[in-house]
């Protein structure tokens, strides 16, 4: 077996089941623990609509916190936006998930994806020297930010490098690649890339505990 | 070696032109990737040459790669190449049979002695002697016996370099390839199901003109013919660029010669001269006739899933066994969280 | 290279120049030994770790974006004013305590054990430097109610003997007298007297069954009696059946704000079974803005069922008074800016009813600049405006909302907690500033269209 089998075959089933497993451990291991009843008589109804209306509304910020956070926001929605489309509006992305789904779409040109990842590649390194040098960021950081950025931008850079042909050969190059996912698939669950899942969770109790209350989501 | 005659020799009274000759000199050194300046020299090493012996051996083969190099419209100056050279076993090709074949590969060996080529083409099985046999002799015997005294073994084919069909999963009869076995000499690895004749020529070209072998990469293949992909050199790649892709063999993106990606092409990780060299005296090559490559230049590309199915797909494991990591999941969670309340209790019950 | 010349020195106190961190000094009350301080933390801070907080201390980014929204930190660029910083120790106890993978931070040493000496330096971010005001909730891109764990936070530091002296002898008292400036029944009484003649307003009290229960705050009744006036004037107007009560009339909860929940759960049963005892149907909570958290949004979750009457801040008691015609008011020729308490407005929920009053009144409305959910707090909620030692913070931060009272250019200034009234008139003190702080129920009170029919 040779590196690229091992990558797509081996490397990237037990990053899928370490994946499932962790993903599930973690919410689960958050649900199970005591829930605090709430007798106060609600304003509104609250509930799950509201969870969904704050899931969706704290994507923006609001207009108050607009100015200063404006550069790490807009770091961060080309960030997001960008990992969005490299992952899932690139062809071969597409023909992966299609093997796996089912389910086709159309992509973008390889070339438009190539300038999404340098831009997604670029405002990923602006929030590491964000995070270095900004004296708060600097202060609650630790390890697991680090690293989660590491894995997170290691796939965007080893699948930029396989159209460069720059180092390695191509197989190698995909191989690495693909490993690199299966690397990030592994950790997601576990550090503060978790984010992925239990932001549906923040935001939705967060929605749900405070417009029972009418106050401000 | 006394009375034989030269290449150049040999050529000429083929009636090939000293323009046709020096055109065939230029080409191999294109392909060899040599400064024109070599061309004269080239040309010189191989009129000079003495036929060199060549053994051939087919051992678990469909004789495609002896099909590849004699099968061509018109004599070529590849197939005179052949000609030129000592072909002096080759059980296809060789007039003789039985005993006598016999007699002429020891013949040969015997006479150069250390200086021979043996070129092999077909998978060796282990499993069992019995599977194979020419002559009686087993092929894996026959192989070990005739390359004791070679100069160097060219492995012709997929099969002889990698195992090839025979040593597909799950390898009935327990299919090697050459370098499996021979350990102890030079091994040029010439795959292709079949290789490109140009590329085997050119090898044989090679040792004759620096009586040296071609550099190599990781797999024994010659650099020269093998240190690019299909996908580098394909002419459909402008179209896998623009993300315009063949979704069926006959929809308007097939017809109107778009990249064959999602149809399982396999011309990125395909390490072969096919777009550059082409087939057929240089009319075309698989992805031109509208086919994706199937890979078939590198090891066990039978078993590197369907020929069609695009090379980016991944393979996530059963759906039970990823239901089985969400159980585990569960419990897990479980566990940590009785695990949590439990310490909360624990402090509870301390303080 | 520039030289100083002697004429003009460089001062580099001042505050364009520097910040001097102030000094963080620590308290402690009790004579527990360092472990058992640890170990009380420890445990009423994991006695908090259930679903809700367990997603949010999972889920925080570290992206940092809290520390622009505090006033704390906006105004001292200090990365220890971080709002998840505040919390970072209670963090890391959930982590290594309760989290799905605690057993792996304890295995491999992720988190270390919570030390004495964090507690130690986390009690000035925990109380000095954060007024629970819930800014930081709004601007988190997870949605992370920071603030809430904050006052959870306390809780451990409470049991720990770890908060400041003031704030603690502040809670002692008013669990041991009933009221945090240690208004007894008598007192109360004796002050209403004194409200019910100088007003000439009549102040029902210790009535034994009535529709409405109000109640005070002891910072009214010690520093601005006038608010008992104006509720019983009010009250009256719109005709309900009500009382004051000598067993049930102090709405503040200073164990809510230094973290003893025992004590938060027997100021909030006081006033309840006050409530329960005269059959009341609504209780009527006085301008105190944390009152309004201690018994609307937590009242019920401390008695463990649903409360037998319905809770209203005096501005929503006003607000549906007016609206449905039970009092009348004269219209005032003033512009009025309008300082929402936090816990009322951006946590309470009933931002609303302070504008529908003050649109009844006919004022010139002038909201502040994000004034509303966004306000700048008044620097003294939380407990804050107890804390001695944190007078120069307090005041350094109260910068932001004098800038943004000041942009309207209104004439008047009013509010609709006495806490927040009692921290701007110590700041307005301290800087000698132009604005004094007016209760919006006064304002209704004085004028009323009183039906003498
Ligand atoms: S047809 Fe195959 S080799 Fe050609 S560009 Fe497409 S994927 Fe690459
Ligand atoms: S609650 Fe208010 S004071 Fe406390 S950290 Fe948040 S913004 Fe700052
Ligand atoms: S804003 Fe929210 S996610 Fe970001 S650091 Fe603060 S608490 Fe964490």
């Amino acid at each position: 077996m040779d590196l690229l089998e091992f990558a797509r075959g081996p490397a990237l089933q037990w990053a899928a089941y370490i994946l499932v497993a962790g993903t599930i451990w973690r919410i689960v291991g958050i649900v199970l623990l005591e829930k605090k009843p709430d007798y106060s008589e609600p304003r509104k109804s609250g509930g799950y609509p509201a969870a969904i209306k704050v899931i969706w509304t704290r994507a923006f910020t609001a207009e108050p916190f607009a100015k200063a956070t404006l550069y790490p926001k807009m770091m961060a929605y080309v960030m997001h936006i960008g990992l969005f489309a490299v992952i899932f509006l690139f062809t071969p992305h597409i023909v992966f998930f299609e093997g796996w789904t089912g389910f086709d779409w159309p992509g973008l040109p390889n070339s438009v994806i190539f300038f999404i990842g340098v831009a997604t590649l670029v405002s990923g390194v602006a929030l590491l020297v964000r995070r270095l040098t900004n004296p708060v960021l600097k202060l609650i950081s630790n390890f697991d930010d680090y690293f989660s950025w590491f894995v997170t931008l290691l796939p965007v850079v080893t699948g930029l490098l396989i159209p460069v042909r720059a180092l390695f050969r191509y197989e190698d190059l995909l191989a690495i690649h693909i490993l690199s996912v299966a690397l990030l698939l592994i950790w997601l669950p576990f550090g503060k890339l978790g984010h992925t899942f239990l932001v549906f969770v923040t935001r939705g109790t967060t929605g749900m505990v405070f417009e029972r209350r009418g106050a401000k989501t | 070696m006394k009375n034989k005659p030269t290449v150049g020799e040999i050529l000429q009274a083929k009636g090939v032109s000293r323009r046709g000759f020096l055109k065939y000199c230029a080409t191999t050194a294109s392909l060899l990737a040599l400064p024109p300046a070599m061309i004269p020299r080239i040309a010189k090493a191989i009129e000079s040459a003495r036929r060199p012996s060549v053994i051939w051996l087919s051992f678990q083969e469909c004789t495609g790669c002896t099909e590849s190099l004699t099968r061509s419209a018109a004599p070529t100056v590849e197939g005179l190449i052949f000609d030129a050279i000592s072909l002096d076993y080759h059980h296809t090709l060789q007039a003789a049979s039985g005993d006598q074949a016999e007699a002429a590969r020891h013949a040969a060996m015997e006479e150069n002695e250390g200086g021979y080529l043996v070129l092999v083409d077909g998978s060796i099985p282990m499993g069992n002697p019995g599977f194979s046999t020419i002559a009686g002799i087993s092929n894996y015997d026959m192989l070990m016996e005739t390359v004791a005294g070679a100069a160097a073994v060219v492995s012709i084919g997929t099969c002889a370099a990698f195992g090839g069909i025979p040593g597909a999963n799950p390898n009935p009869t327990g299919a090697v390839s050459v370098g499996d076995l021979v350990k102890d000499k030079p091994i040029i690895n010439v795959p292709g199901c079949p290789p490109i004749p140009m590329v085997m020529t050119a090898v044989l070209t090679q040792f004759l003109t620096f009586g040296q072998l071609p550099e190599v990469d990781k797999y024994g293949r010659p650099l020269a013919f093998f240190g690019q992909t299909i996908h580098d050199r394909c002419y459909r790649r402008p179209f896998y660029e623009q993300g315009k892709f063949a979704n069926t063999f006959d929809d308007e993106g097939a017809k109107a010669g778009w990249c064959l990606y999602k149809l399982g092409c396999k011309g990125p990780t395909t390490y072969n001269a096919c777009a550059t060299v082409k087939w057929n005296q240089g009319t075309s090559f698989p992805i031109e006739s509208g086919h994706p490559c199937l890979g078939c230049s590198e090891p066990d590309f039978w078993d590197k899933g369907g020929f069609y199915e695009p090379l980016s797909t991944g393979n996530f494991g059963s759906g039970a066994k990823v239901a089985g990591a969400a159980a585990a999941g569960v419990a897990l969670g479980a566990v940590a969280a009785v695990a949590g309340r439990r310490r909360q209790a624990k402090y509870t019950k301390e303080a | 290279m520039t030289t100083v010349d002697g004429r003009h020195t460089i001062d580099r106190e001042a505050e364009r120049i520097a910040y001097k961190p102030p000094e963080i000094r620590h308290d402690t009350q009790g004579d527990l030994s360092t472990e058992e301080r640890v170990e009380h933390a420890m445990h009423h801070f994991v006695k908090n770790f259930n679903t809700q907080t367990a997603s949010y201390l999972d889920g925080c980014l570290h992206c940092g974006m809290c520390a622009d929204a505090c006033h704390y930190h906006v105004r001292t660029d200090d990365p220890r004013y971080t709002p998840i910083w505040k919390i970072e120790l209670f963090k890391q106890a959930y982590k290594r305590e309760v989290g799905p993978f605690a057993f792996f931070y304890r295995l491999f040493g992720f988190k270390k054990k919570v030390t004495i000496k964090q507690l130690e330096e986390w009690q000035h971010l925990l109380y000095d430097s954060c007024t629970v005001c819930g800014r930081c909730s709004l601007v988190c891109p997870m949605g992370i109610d920071i603030a809430g764990m904050v006052s959870m936070a306390r809780h451990g530091m409470f049991k720990a003997g770890l908060i400041p002296h003031e704030l603690h002898e502040t809670a002692k008292k008013a669990a041991e007298t009933g009221s945090p400036l240690g208004v007894t029944a008598e007192k109360f009484e004796d002050r209403l007297e004194w409200m019910a003649d100088e007003h000439d307003v009549e102040i029902p009290v210790d009535v034994e069954q009535a529709d409405v229960l109000a109640c005070m705050s002891s910072i009214e009744i010690q520093k601005y009696p006038e608010s008992m006036a104006a509720t019983a004037r009010i009250l009256n107007a719109a005709g309900e059946s009500w009382t004051f009560r000598t067993d049930g009339f102090e709405a503040t909860n200073f164990g809510m704000l230094s973290g003893n929940t025992e004590w938060q759960k027997e100021a909030t049963l006081k006033l309840i079974n006050a409530a329960v005892k005269i059959g009341a149907k609504t209780v009527v909570l006085p301008e105190c803005g944390h009152a309004y958290m201690a018994m609307r949004w937590m009242g019920a979750n401390m008695y463990g069922k649903p409360l037998p009457f319905k809770v209203l801040h005096i501005s929503e008691y006003l607000a549906d008074a007016l609206n449905a015609g039970k009092i009348k008011v004269k219209k005032v020729d003033k512009s009025v800016t309008y300082h929402d308490p936090c816990q009322v407005s951006r946590r309470g929920g009933a931002t609303k009813a302070a504008r529908d009053v003050l649109k009844h009144l006919g004022v010139d409305h002038r909201e502040m600049k994000y004034g509303g959910d966004y306000n700048w707090c008044c620097g003294g909620g939380g407990g804050v405006v107890t804390i001695k030692r944190a007078d120069e913070l307090r005041h350094r931060v109260f910068k932001l909302k004098m800038d943004q009272v000041e942009a309207t250019e209104a004439d008047e200034l009013l509010s609709s907690c006495a806490n927040c009234r009692q921290s701007f008139d110590d700041s307005q003190e301290h800087f000698g500033w132009k604005y004094k702080m007016g209760s919006l129920m006064e304002m209704v009170a004085e004028n009323l269209e009183e039906d003498n029919s």
